[in-house]
């Protein structure tokens, strides 16, 4: 037991949430890059002072494994995962059965984001980072978390929008 | 990022989506949108999808932690791990060391001075063993109130020690050598609050004394004073400190019982936390 450990499990949720935005609520896999990343945040405890504050360390570490994990499969003909989501994971993204249900278009929704759009919505808007610190667990400029951000939300709006006008099981929208 | 008429842009609709617009643009934003209704629209529907977002991703908060996230279990690992790379060969050479008498290991090798936070390390080390014995002294004769939670309350003195320590203590399970857990006690220290466990076998008491402080991670060592032996040693920025009236290789015998269950080797397992099947690392 140690010090590392009672600092790093308050954010073992907010990892694990991120990890399930970033695979698009493939749980498994998304746990997988926890617990990646969690041996990466023990083993290099000694080096989080350089990067400040704990959880934006933490999910740093998380992005950086996603990201090396999807050049992996890119780099091995592995195709699909960054674009494609089969129908049948869609309405499970994250959250307990009732949320998926309850906020079942959105989240189908919000799963057709591409991946960039998706982490500043959640980093942002759920896990209340502020622009600058997402800005560092992304490693983009502000003014990049913002543009994203930006259109991420008018991409929802205008989904959900169309929503309510289409008729049940009209083409959704796409890329 | 799409400019608008006075002065207002995405970037602020987002910020004040977010409660991250200041005082002044705030207002610049009301007398737009007092301008421009179909703006506001567009602002309310922001707001919407991303309170409806928050709840929809609020995700496992509540759900419990896997076994395989469980830091415990990784930190277990990863020093096993360690130890294993560490080699049987150099733990065999601690152990000689430490028969051969004395215990004290190489730490300030003899060469050049100690450098400051060595001299430091040692300090606090000080402290600890002292601190430990001192307690010792005080709580073991204890006929009454040798200790403030009983073990009969082992979970709740567990997770109070462990609150007030920042860190999940183990108490370390010492039946196999005869000693049975009395319970447990807080207290203060200049590196801050420490927590005492004792232990009982017929009239004999054997506490485990343990805090925060960098000593460096060390071996065991020993010291004897007044009959009281006492075994200390170090790791993680933890030091830990057993001290009973017995001899010294019965002592040592129970410090490496009690330094492989804090390590998770020999320790009972966690019980699974969720149904969810842990994958194999």
């Amino acid at each position: 037991m140690a010090v590392e450990a009672a600092s790093i499990e308050p954010h073992i949720p907010g990892l694990r949430r991120f990890a399930r935005t970033l695979v698009r609520g493939d749980r498994d896999r998304a746990d997988d890059l926890v617990q990646d990343s969690l041996e990466r945040a023990l083993s290099g405890w000694h080096l989080r002072r350089a990067e400040g504050n704990l959880r934006g360390w933490l999910y740093t570490i998380l992005y950086r494994r996603f990201l090396s994990e999807q050049h992996r499969q890119k780099r091995h003909g592995v195709h699909g995962t960054l674009t494609d989501a089969s129908e049948a994971e869609l309405p499970q993204v994250t959250g307990g059965q009732d949320a998926a249900l309850e906020h079942r278009d959105l989240l189908r929704a919000f799963s057709t984001l591409p991946e960039e759009q998706r982490s500043v919505l959640l980093l942002v808007g759920v896990e209340d980072l502020s622009y600058e610190q997402a800005a560092r667990v992304l490693g983009v400029p502000i003014g990049t978390v913002m543009s994203r951000l930006s259109r991420g939300r008018e991409r929802l709006r205008s989904f959900m929008n169309r929503d309510l006008e289409a008729p049940e099981n009209a083409p959704r929208g796409a890329q | 990022m799409s400019g608008a008429p006075g002065g207002i842009d995405q970037n602020d609709l987002m910020a004040a989506i977010d409660g991250r617009l200041g005082p002044e643009r705030a207002a610049v934003l009301e007398s737009y949108l007092a301008a421009h209704p179909e703006e506001g629209e567009r602002l309310r529907q922001y707001g919407e999808i991303q309170h409806q977002l928050r709840h929809a991703l609020a995700g496992p908060n509540d759900e419990p932690i896997p076994r395989r996230l469980q830091l415990a279990r990784l930190l277990a690992e990863k020093r096993r791990r360690r130890y294993r790379q560490f080699g049987a060969a150099a733990a065999a050479v601690i152990f000689l060391v430490l028969g051969a008498g004395g215990g004290w290991m190489a730490r300030n090798s003899g060469i050049g001075a100690p450098r400051a936070d060595q001299t430091a390390q040692a300090t606090t080390e000080r402290e600890i063993t002292a601190d430990a014995l001192a307690a010792h002294r005080v709580f073991s004769v204890e006929v009454r109130h040798p200790v403030e939670v009983a073990a009969a309350q082992e979970t709740h003195l567990v997770q109070w020690l462990s609150k007030r320590l920042g860190r999940s203590l183990v108490v370390p399970d010492l039946t196999s050598a005869g000693f049975q857990l009395m319970g447990g006690r807080l207290l203060p220290s200049e590196g801050g609050p420490a927590a005492q466990f004792m232990y009982q076998e017929g009239n004999n008491r054997l506490t485990f004394y343990e805090r925060s402080g960098n000593t460096g991670d060390t071996t065991f060592r020993y010291s004897e004073q007044n009959g009281v032996g006492e075994f200390y040693w170090s790791d993680q920025d933890f030091g830990y400190a057993l001290a009973a009236k017995i001899n010294r290789q019965q002592l040592l015998k129970i410090a490496e019982m009690v330094y492989q269950q804090l390590s998770g080797e020999g320790a009972k397992p966690p019980p699974p936390a969720s149904p969810l099947p842990g994958k194999p690392s």
